[in-house]
């Protein structure tokens, strides 16, 4: 099988990559190629939502997306966020919530968000973004404080 | 994962050539990749080529009067952004936002839920109460054909060699609900759901019940049993009584039996009442 190279911005930097198979995931990229450790396997089968980064500034399972899919796109991780300014924020919110306890959900939930507010807005409600934060699964029985830091980031950024 | 090729063909004529090239079950066709991508890890050693979808103009949504006709390969979310989908057909709205999570929804599509037919799809049933149909080009043309005839079965369709769907028609818009019933509500599987719409140009229900291996399938005489936009009790019981009763219910790992041919009971008559209290609120809406 031929492997045509591939090229992603990877949070800002591009990032050329030779001898990508093109049956090649996503997640499996960012992981072992990019090195990017952040991104988190959870079930490979689209239903944890622990694998999320954001493609084009749209949140996106990398478990089920074909690296080759998305070629010449920008790609954000959770090692991106530190320099994004939402994304900034809403860690600082997770922070302060506690809104995490492996954590091993963290990145996911946090990049969800982010995608979240980057398509609805500031001014989405509390209720509407924790509706669509539903594929975000955390095994420690964390919602609570997960839904304390969306509710102290949308009060405190508007 | 089985090694693989990834063909990107950026015109219709090419992708149909491709499909046409090889052994039959060599190719699989991918348009958002949410149900393939899982499979391709138990893929059999016949699989060749993946032909990804993504650079064929059909990333549409396209209004002409009460007609909507939604491109194949336009991603759900983008569906369900669009007000016009929501106001006029809220079932199919509804039944969008059942699908996975916004992550996933932002990849996945119409396209794939027809042509992949999986047996718990939560877009088949509404579709088959809005009278859907399934536009496929192929290498003698285009055809149309209704979702109830496309479909054969679980991971069965008409579609044949070197055909490929282009979009999929809604021919009018319609009062209707979709319901489901599941363990978590996003990113799971539908244990029982139904969809409901009320015909205003036949005056007729339409009723589909999903969820259920091996396809989702209309209910005639459940129909038969609801007369008008507001239904009585009366005819609430017996639709969902004749639901229940001539239902084929298979168990599976998600549900038994029992529990299913309740649910569909259940969440019919609510389903219609719901569709129907949006029937007499459009009623006021547009005389």
């Amino acid at each position: 099988m031929t492997n045509r190279p591939l090229s992603l911005t990877v949070n800002g930097k591009v990032r050329p990559l030779d001898g990508v198979p093109e049956s090649e995931r996503l997640l499996d990229t960012i992981r072992w190629r990019l090195g990017l450790r952040g991104t988190k396997e959870g079930c490979r089968s689209g239903e944890c939502g622990a694998c999320t980064v954001l493609v084009d500034g749209v949140s996106t399972l990398s478990c089920l997306t074909l690296s080759h899919e998305v070629d010449g796109s920008s790609l954000t991780t959770i090692e991106g966020m530190a320099d994004d300014p939402v994304g900034h924020e809403v860690e600082e919110a997770f922070a302060r919530a506690g809104a995490l306890q492996c954590g091993y959900c963290t990145p996911g939930f946090v990049i969800a968000l982010v995608g979240l507010l980057n398509e609805r807005g500031r001014s989405a409600s509390v209720d509407e973004l924790l509706a669509d934060l539903g594929g975000n699964l955390c095994r420690c029985t964390g919602y609570l404080s997960i839904a304390r830091a969306v509710a102290l980031l949308q009060k405190e950024g508007r | 994962m089985p090694s693989f090729s990834l063909v990107t063909p950026t015109t219709v004529e090419a992708a149909i050539a491709e499909l046409r090239t090889g052994a039959p079950g060599e190719v699989a066709v991918l348009a958002g990749g949410t149900d393939l991508v899982f499979d391709l890890d138990r893929a059999g050693p016949n699989l060749r080529r993946v032909l990804s979808l993504r650079c064929l103009p059909w990333r549409t949504l396209d209004w002409n009067g009460p007609v909507l006709t939604v491109g194949s390969t336009l991603p759900l979310r983008s569906l369900e952004e669009d007000p016009d989908v929501a106001r006029r057909h809220p079932g199919l709205f509804q039944a969008i936002r059942a699908v996975g999570g916004v992550p996933l929804r932002h990849r996945a599509t119409l396209g794939g839920n027809l042509g992949r037919a999986a047996p718990a799809s939560d877009l088949l049933p509404v579709l088959l109460v809005l009278d859907a149909e399934v536009d496929v080009v192929g290498p003698s043309g285009s055809r149309s054909v209704s979702v109830d005839q496309f479909l054969l079965g679980s991971r069965r369709t008409t579609l044949a060699r070197g055909e490929l769907i282009r979009s999929v028609r809604f021919p009018e818009p319609r009062p209707s609900a979709y319901l489901w019933q599941r363990v978590r509500p996003a990113n799971d599987i539908s244990q029982v759901a139904v969809a409901a719409a009320f015909s205003p140009s036949d005056r007729h229900w339409r009723l589909a019940v999903g969820g259920i291996p091996p396809r989702a399938v209309r209910l005639p005489e459940a129909e038969r049993a609801l007369s008008s936009p507001d239904p009585t009790r009366e005819e609430l019981g017996s639709a969902a009584e004749h639901a229940t009763h001539h239902l084929s219910i298979a168990a599976d790992r998600r549900a038994s039996e029992e529990y299913r041919r309740h649910l569909v009971g259940v969440l019919l008559e609510r389903a219609v009442r719901s569709a129907s209290a949006r029937s007499l609120e459009a009623g006021r809406l547009d005389p």
